[in-house]
């Protein structure tokens, strides 16, 4: 049985591009996954906080499905690649809900919160 | 005599969860400006019955927090001098 996942790296930002898509692809095919795996780049981003001496990261988010038997090795590979800072794997099964509200609305509903308390 | 009664006691009226207003079903760890709100200037994740957030997205959102520190896209504490 297949599950979906959504992983996150955070790399060091001092690698190349090349050398960050070459160690993806080289952690994707540890998972054998069925399908298309999407990856979303966000690029170097300031971090909230120092870690070691980084102060930003490259940031990866990758959604695939894989079975959990291929997940140990798949996690011990990034453990062990001195250019990964930071990753998580989270399970991705939740239901796609609505996109945020925006200022405007948020506004509206407090204006409502406000009414009700004039009662 | 005319005395009002309060059947509700002293009680607050009761806030509306701003994720089940947006039709939110799940909490996304990503999202540092949705977070952002419901964590006090310290860092601190706020309570529910500050935000008006209901159980079950207030679980979501203090799992999606963490994961964000984790992730260093939020800090853990601001406004301390290392």
């Amino acid at each position: 049985m297949t599950r979906r996942y959504e992983a996150v790296y955070i790399f060091d930002s001092t690698l190349e591009d090349a050398a960050i898509n070459e160690k993806i692809s080289r952690f994707h095919g540890l998972l054998q996954s069925p399908d298309q795996i999407s990856v979303d780049h966000w690029g170097r981003r300031q971090l909230a906080y120092k870690i070691g001496p980084r102060e930003t990261g490259y940031y990866v988010i990758a959604k695939f499905h894989a079975t959990p038997q291929v997940l140990p090795e798949y996690e011990r590979a990034m453990k062990l690649d001195d250019g990964v800072v930071r990753y998580l794997i989270t399970l991705f099964e939740h239901e796609v809900g609505a996109p945020p509200m925006t200022e405007e609305e948020l506004a509206n509903a407090r204006r409502q919160d406000d009414d009700d308390d004039e009662d | 005599m005319m005395t009002t009664m309060r059947t509700d006691g002293m009680r607050r009226p009761q806030k509306s969860c701003p994720f089940c207003e947006g039709r939110v079903h799940y909490v996304d760890y990503k999202d540092d400006r949705t977070l952002g709100r419901f964590i006090t200037d310290h860092g601190k994740i706020l309570p529910s019955r500050l935000s008006g957030v209901c159980a079950r997205h207030q679980r979501q959102l203090s799992t999606a927090i963490k994961r964000a520190r984790y992730l260093a896209i939020i800090p853990y504490i601001r406004g301390h001098q290392a």
